[in-house]
């Protein structure tokens, strides 16, 4: 079977996983790739632990949704604990130094574990908001499912708007993405 | 006014979207609904957009007036919709036992979620019972399942002019996962690809006197005696028989020598496809078959292929619904099905690999297997 890269991003509501899975998929969508973005949707309507499955491959993607990642990229301590059912042998696990978690509460099953500290860079560094930024650029660092330039094209078909209002805002936000490949290479 | 898509163009969309699109480019005049997860954005993308292409969208109180309400609309001589789920798709029964006994012209899209019950607001394909043959009648209506957010649009533009040209209730049998996901497709004016529309009229407010400038409109949900109902139901079964042979579709790769057959419907196929493309690969006699209409079945290809394999694997995300249909087609054949049921639950390519490649290298019986009949 030629797969598709299987990705699965986890956190606390807010702090925007949904939006670095749909970002990129919408980034790799225009880079032409195959791509299949499903949220996790049940009935709690807040304090759920918010899940994204992205696939991003050269042939169309067999199956919505997959039993083990190629990468799993926890925010939080919940989300560690959640996302440990898609952690196998070939698993990349990355998680955020700030989470709350056992050290034994990892899944030492994966092929690499990958302490960031994405919370703390981005609020010393950078700001809370761009947290998920940087988490991205983690992410397209590690697959190279899309390159730099076509991740900051795809933050400017979804910020630009708010990046005309104040161009600041476009340069924190590639520092942003600059920094989180820079926390895994 | 303006078309809502000229030509075609390539989008990413999820699959709710995609549904209130292809209504539009299909001409659907108005939906009716109710909300129900996870069809929800059907109703919010066609509320959005309707009113930029003058057409309607009317909020009823439950689903049950949401099927009624599409019948009136129908019977006014609009191509009218409504979408549902789960529970509602329950509710939803009750008027669609009535356009089949009055043979009318509605199209509902069916997002399934878990059950029984509440279940899930999630996934499965335990809808099928429900939307091939709920009511209490005899399941004279057509169902499309569909596979991508690419079939959701081909599926629902089709679906309009099947139920105008047959006028038989028309389903599109989507699932919470097609609804919710993202994925690219090609979204276009069916004119382009030479489709048009085939034209909806009213059943009512017709002009003339009936019975002195045209004949009388009968459309009937009650009648007096046993042998009146009779002959209806009867015409009913032959004009649905009639219609089989254009109606049903399928979509088939690999049989040929083929010892195993995997037959699966809607989301669950795409797995299926790329598991027989793996197993091909690797030597293994494997075929594949799909249903498109899970009513009518395609019976005539399936018996065709069930006679030609060993052993049928059947994947579905429910407990046995899709295989009880597959079972009834291939009555009297001497053919293993063997069960790949998980309800409520995905299926992924692995998991029909694995199961095939044991049921192949052991030679091995499937385990608790539900043979069909015997000759």
């Amino acid at each position: 079977m030629k797969k598709p890269l299987k990705i699965v991003v986890a956190g606390e509501g807010g702090q925007g996983v949904q939006a670095v899975a749909e970002i990129l998929a919408e980034a790799a969508y225009d880079e032409g790739k195959e791509v299949l973005y499903i949220p996790a949707f049940g009935v709690e309507q807040r304090g759920g632990v918010s899940l994204a499955y992205l696939q991003v491959g050269d042939e169309p993607i067999p199956a919505p949704k997959f039993e083990k990642a190629d990468i799993v990229v926890a925010l939080s301590g919940r989300a560690v604990r959640r996302t440990r059912q898609y952690v196998g042998p070939e698993t990349i696990f990355i998680y955020d130094t700030h989470a709350d978690v056992q050290e034994e509460e990892l899944p030492k099953e994966a092929k690499r574990l990958i302490p960031i500290p994405g919370i703390e860079v981005a609020r010393k560094e950078l700001h809370p908001r761009v947290f998920n930024i940087l988490i991205m650029g983690a992410l397209i660092k590690l697959t190279s499912i899309v390159g730099l330039e076509d991740a900051k094209r795809a933050l400017e078909k979804r910020l630009g708007h708010r990046f005309e209002k104040d161009p600041s805002l476009r340069e924190l936000n590639y520092r942003a993405l600059e920094k989180g490949m820079a926390l895994v290479s | 006014m303006e078309k809502p898509i000229e030509g075609e163009k390539k989008v990413f969309m999820t699959g709710n979207e995609v549904v209130a699109w292809a209504a539009l480019a299909a001409g659907a005049e108005i939906m009716y609904g109710y909300p129900i997860t996870p069809q929800n954005e059907i109703m919010h993308y066609w509320t959005r957009l309707a009113p930029k292409y003058g057409r309607m969208f009317l909020q009823t109180e439950d689903e049950l007036s949401a099927g009624f309400t599409t019948i009136g609309g129908v019977m006014g001589g609009r191509r009218a919709f409504t979408a549902t789920a789960g529970p509602g798709n329950v509710l939803m029964q009750e008027p669609m036992a009535m356009a089949e006994m009055m043979r009318l012209p509605v199209v509902v899209i069916i997002m399934q979620r878990g059950g029984p019950s509440t279940g899930t607001v999630i996934y499965s394909q335990q809808e099928v019972t429900l939307t091939t043959l709920g009511g209490n009648g005899e399941g004279f209506r057509i169902v499309y399942s569909t596979a991508s957010n690419q079939e959701l649009f081909d599926y629902v533009i089709k679906a309009f002019n099947t139920a105008w040209k047959y006028r038989f209730p028309t389903f599109v049998l989507g699932d919470g996962y097609q609804a919710k996901m993202r994925e690219p497709l090609v979204i276009y004016d069916p004119e382009v690809r030479g489709i048009s529309p085939v034209p909806a009229e009213p059943f009512l407010g017709k002009p003339g006197v009936p019975g002195v400038d045209r004949p009388p409109g009968h459309y009937r949900n009650t009648y007096n005696t046993e042998e009146e109902l009779y002959e209806v139901i009867m015409g009913l079964a032959r004009a649905y028989e009639a219609i089989i042979p254009e109606v049903v579709e399928f979509e088939e790769e690999a049989v040929e020598g083929a010892q195993l057959l995997v037959m699966s419907h809607g989301v669950v196929s795409r797995a299926a496809k790329s598991a027989v493309r793996a197993l091909r690969r690797d030597g293994y006699p494997v075929g594949y078959f799909r249903p498109i209409t899970l009513r009518p079945l395609p019976v005539e290809v399936m018996r065709r292929r069930a006679k030609e394999v060993r052993q049928i694997l059947v994947a579905e995300s429910a407990y046995g619904q899709f295989a009880r249909l597959v079972k009834e087609a291939l009555y009297g054949l001497q053919v293993e099905i063997v069960p790949l049921f998980r309800p409520g639950l995905g299926i992924n390519p692995e998991d029909i690999y694995s199961r095939v490649q044991e049921l192949i290298k052991g030679g091995e019986k499937g385990a608790g297997h539900i043979a069909a009949t015997h000759a």
